[in-house]
């Protein structure tokens, strides 16, 4: 028997993952009379603080991918370019930010921008400037809060990608009378370019699905509502039938399924040069 | 100069949230003033001494031990079978760790408590259910750890080898194989204490209050911030982050960086 | 008046010297290799040329401009790098055209030369391929079709034979000589292997310690190396350390030559040294002898001046046939082949 020693792990695996997954997809077309249609669906689609939540997780995982990319890959390549110490610092800066999670960055986050925060009263009290941040728990003030694990982690995702670029190409670009802006539009950006929409689609998935932090910082009332904050709230109230929660957890999937096979392409895309 | 100005600003950025809360655990008194007016090190002293605090601690201690032997059981046979013996074990393994990878946590956690529901209402808001759909999100830590230090050690050649100086199965694995992994194994572990002792989404919906782990009781702390003593909330806070960093410290030291650690505090 | 002149160029890193002081010039038309050891400031002094490695001190002129403050990008310069460092992303033709594409060539013109190219270096087949989907041997010829695209007054080559196998390097050797010719391009040849260097330059310039040591036609260079480290970095040498009288040092017979110092290193070459039955020379034991096709390497124990020594022999295989382990010989070096350098 050649599965054996690997049986267990994967009944394991199938009942913890796939069951739920699958159990997911049927209770969105289960019907609560019986039989399957789309009920679920179009209730989910009618419900205005759901599409609210829809378009609020897509703008912010779209808005958090840019702004990781545009920040990250300068930043990755800065490191790339620095002496070891530079690096060394850099690297336990984005290691320190990516275990700086959860609960505790919307705390550090309130303590340091909050309506008492240090930085809120030092620009009060300096400047004179009133209420300089936006609350955390809006769409701006989460776009603030996620960039501080985004940004790492796009940098550590890139930076392996970012060695792929030899001193040695841009050295052959110069001899070959080439400029700076030339070497990036015909080598450097056409290289990179499939490393950076990778992070950028990993950064995208990852920011629909963050619920710690969405769930502390969306406390305050009236904050941004997203997909994984309602289908928290639905899975605690017994209010609203749990199918709703399903059907937000489908779309939740149909996105990562989505964007896990465009990142597996880009890869590939970017592989296929070296 | 831009680059001095752009990199000032980042590291700044990543600094201030860090000091700010480091800043609240030491602070006496911290309601109106840029800095606080003065510094003890009463609330780290008497945060360990709340009973709320330290039986979460404890269970977060606890949930963490339980899920690192799960995986540790389920990781290393199918991880060394695949490499050795039945590669398709791998590739079946690895499109299963993409959903963990990939799909939010949250979802994991309505999936199964749909499924309790119908087949094992018992089981709903127990510790065991809990630790069970930790090991699962965590697991692809652990196999990716091993699977890359097999690969690495050369479990094949070493099996092979093994079996010509006359080893039989188990003492090729137990003699040979095992220590040669033993940095990957402990790697692996390392990044499923962090992902278990950090891990919200799956604490919230299958156990909540019945089972209150460390991050719901800082979720707690922190949303009934009236009530609650946001002194201690940055003591756990800084202590959290303290434990977290140094585990990916240690595993960046053992891995040499082969292992990625990137991923799993997020959700 | 020469081509490409450098005069009295420095280079330091860090405490470590890496050019003391070179000059060095290259005729028009003219190949010159740079040869040495690894470190020994070759492919700094390449670099330089190039404009890659700022100099301390000193001058570089290439056709009698004054090259200081010259940015790389306006030098008339190609440059095959030693990973060849061919764009990933481009086909052959596009890395070929790249160089003719930044100098905002137009089309044709481009394509013309490409093609052109292309036919130089034999990959008129290939023209759409990528890096990766070629041999070690043809990226080197892409590198090289790269370099010479855009006409340039000198070619600069860095090890551009150190990544292939032994087969594909000989043939490439001759190859990029031929090349060379028919373009009839200034050429600076970076290299450690001194068979490369011997048999592809007009002229070898022997590099140690960020000098160089001898700088001369190849067959000069093979024959009569003026240091003590060109003759035992070029070609394989036997070497005693011997004691003189008389203002000359007697090898117990093997040779007789004039020496001015009390101690000596006297240098020759295995296939200088003759083997007999008996005669003059030297008494040896045969060793062991080792068949490598047209020659044998022999190695024999001598005595000489009272101490034992090995020296090794490359006969004609057919003369060393008769020779086995063990076999008493008499063992001489022509005198005209021995150099002497004070130990």
């Amino acid at each position: 028997m050649n599965w054996a020693p690997a049986l267990p792990l994967l009944a394991f695996t199938f009942v913890m993952l796939v069951l739920p997954a699958t159990r997911l997809v049927n209770d969105t077309f289960a019907l609560r009379g019986g039989g399957y249609g789309l009920d679920n669906i179009l209730r989910v689609i009618d419900n205005p603080v759901d599409r609210q939540a829809v378009a609020g997780s897509l703008g912010l995982g779209v808005v958090q991918a840019t702004l990781a990319s545009l920040l990250g890959a300068p930043a990755a390549w800065l490191i790339t370019r620095m002496r070891l110490g530079g690096r060394a610092f850099w690297l336990s800066l984005m290691n320190v930010a990516s275990n700086f999670a959860g609960i505790g960055l919307a705390f550090g986050f309130v303590a340091l921008i909050g309506s008492t925060g240090m930085l809120t009263l030092i620009l009060g009290g300096l400047f004179g400037i009133e209420d300089p941040f936006p609350s955390t728990g809006s769409f701006t003030g989460m776009n603030i809060v996620y960039l501080y694990f985004n940004v790492p982690m796009f940098v550590l995702l890139t930076l392996p990608a970012l060695s792929v670029l030899k001193d040695d190409w841009q050295e052959a670009a110069a001899v070959c009378h080439a400029t700076r802006w030339q070497f990036w539009r015909h080598v450097g950006v056409p290289v990179l370019a499939p490393f950076v929409i990778a992070g950028w689609l990993l950064v995208f998935t990852w920011t629909i699905g963050v619920y710690a932090v969405a769930y502390a910082v969306a406390a305050s009332p009236g904050s941004q509502k997203l997909i994984t904050l309602q289908i928290g709230a639905t899975l605690e109230s017994s209010v609203f039938g749990l199918e709703r929660a399903a059907v937000l957890s489908v779309l939740l999937m149909l996105l990562a399924a989505g964007t896990t096979v465009l990142y597996r392409l880009s890869l590939k895309r970017a592989q296929r040069w070296l | 100069m831009r680059r001095r100005i752009f990199l000032g600003l980042l590291g700044l950025y990543f600094g201030l949230p860090l000091l700010a809360a480091l800043l609240y655990s030491v602070a006496t008194r911290w309601t109106d003033t840029p800095l606080p007016d003065g510094y003890t090190l009463d609330h780290w002293i008497g945060v360990f001494g709340k009973p709320d605090v330290t039986s979460a601690l404890l269970r977060s201690l606890l949930l963490s031990a339980v899920v690192v032997v799960v995986d540790v059981l389920l990781v290393v046979p199918a991880a060394y079978w695949s490499v050795v013996h039945n590669p398709r074990i791998g590739s079946v393994v690895q499109t299963i760790a993409v959903i963990p990878f990939a799909v939010p946590w949250v979802v994991v956690g309505a999936g199964l408590q749909l499924v309790t529901a119908s087949f094992a209402p018992g089981l709903f808001g127990t510790f065991w259910l809990l630790a069970a759909a930790t090991a699962a999100i965590a697991f692809p830590f652990m196999y990716w750890a091993v699977e890359g230090s097999l690969i690495a050690a050369g479990a094949v050649r070493l099996s092979e080898a093994a079996a010509t100086c006359g080893a039989n199965p188990v003492q090729t694995l137990t003699r040979v194989i095992f220590p040669a992994i033993r940095g990957g194994v402990v790697s692996g572990a390392l990044l499923v204490v962090a992902t278990a002792m950090n891990e919200f989404a799956l604490a919230k919906i299958l156990v909540g209050a019945k089972f209150e782990t460390l991050p719901i009781w800082s979720a707690r702390q922190f949303v009934s911030r009236t009530l609650g003593d946001p002194n201690a909330l940055a003591v756990v806070t800084i202590f959290t982050f303290g434990f977290l960093f140094a585990l990916s410290a240690l595993v960046v030291r053992l891995g040499r960086g082969r292992v990625s650690t990137i991923g799993r505090t997020l959700r | 008046m020469s081509h490409v002149v450098l005069e009295d160029v420095t280079k330091r890193y860090a405490g470590h010297v890496a050019l003391a002081g070179v000059s060095v010039s290259v005729e028009q038309g003219e190949m010159l290799a740079l040869l040495g050891p690894s470190g020994c400031g070759k492919t700094t002094l390449l670099r330089c040329v190039a404009g890659l490695t700022a100099f301390d001190s000193g001058r570089l002129t290439i056709g009698g401009v004054d090259m200081t403050g010259v940015p790389v990008r306006r030098r008339p310069i190609g440059m095959v790098f030693q990973s060849y460092a061919l764009f990933p992303n481009l086909t052959v033709r596009g890395n070929i055209g790249f160089p003719l594409t930044v100098r905002r060539e137009t089309k044709t013109g481009v394509a013309e030369r490409v093609e052109e190219m292309l036919e130089l270096v034999g990959l008129s087949e290939q023209g759409d391929r990528l890096p990766n989907q070629l041999s070690g041997g043809q990226q080197q010829r892409v590198a090289l079709a790269r370099a010479l695209a855009p006409r340039p007054e000198v070619l600069l080559l860095d090890e551009p034979l150190s990544a292939l196998d032994a087969q594909v390097r000989h043939r490439l050797r001759d190859e990029v000589r031929r090349i060379q010719h028919q373009v009839g391009i200034t050429t600076v040849f970076v290299t450690h292997d001194q068979a490369e260097a011997l048999a592809i330059s007009d002229r070898v310039a022997v590099m140690n310690a960020g000098d160089i040591e001898q700088c001369a036609a190849p067959s000069e260079i093979y024959t009569a190396p003026s240091t003590r480290f060109a003759a035992g970095f070029v070609g394989n040498r036997n070497t005693l350390e011997l004691r003189t009288s008389g203002g000359r040092v007697t090898a117990g017979g093997a040779f007789d030559v004039e020496a001015p110092w009390e101690r000596v290193l006297c240098m020759f070459r295995p296939e200088d040294v003759s083997l007999r039955r008996e005669g003059p020379g030297a008494r040896a034991l045969v060793d062991v002898t080792v068949f490598l096709g047209a020659t044998t390497r022999v190695y024999v124990q001598a005595e000489v001046n009272g101490s034992p020594a090995t020296v090794f022999a490359d006969l004609p295989s057919r003369a060393a046939a008769s020779l086995s382990p063990g076999d008493a010989v008499r063992l001489s070096v022509d005198p005209g082949h021995v150099q002497v350098f004070p130990a």
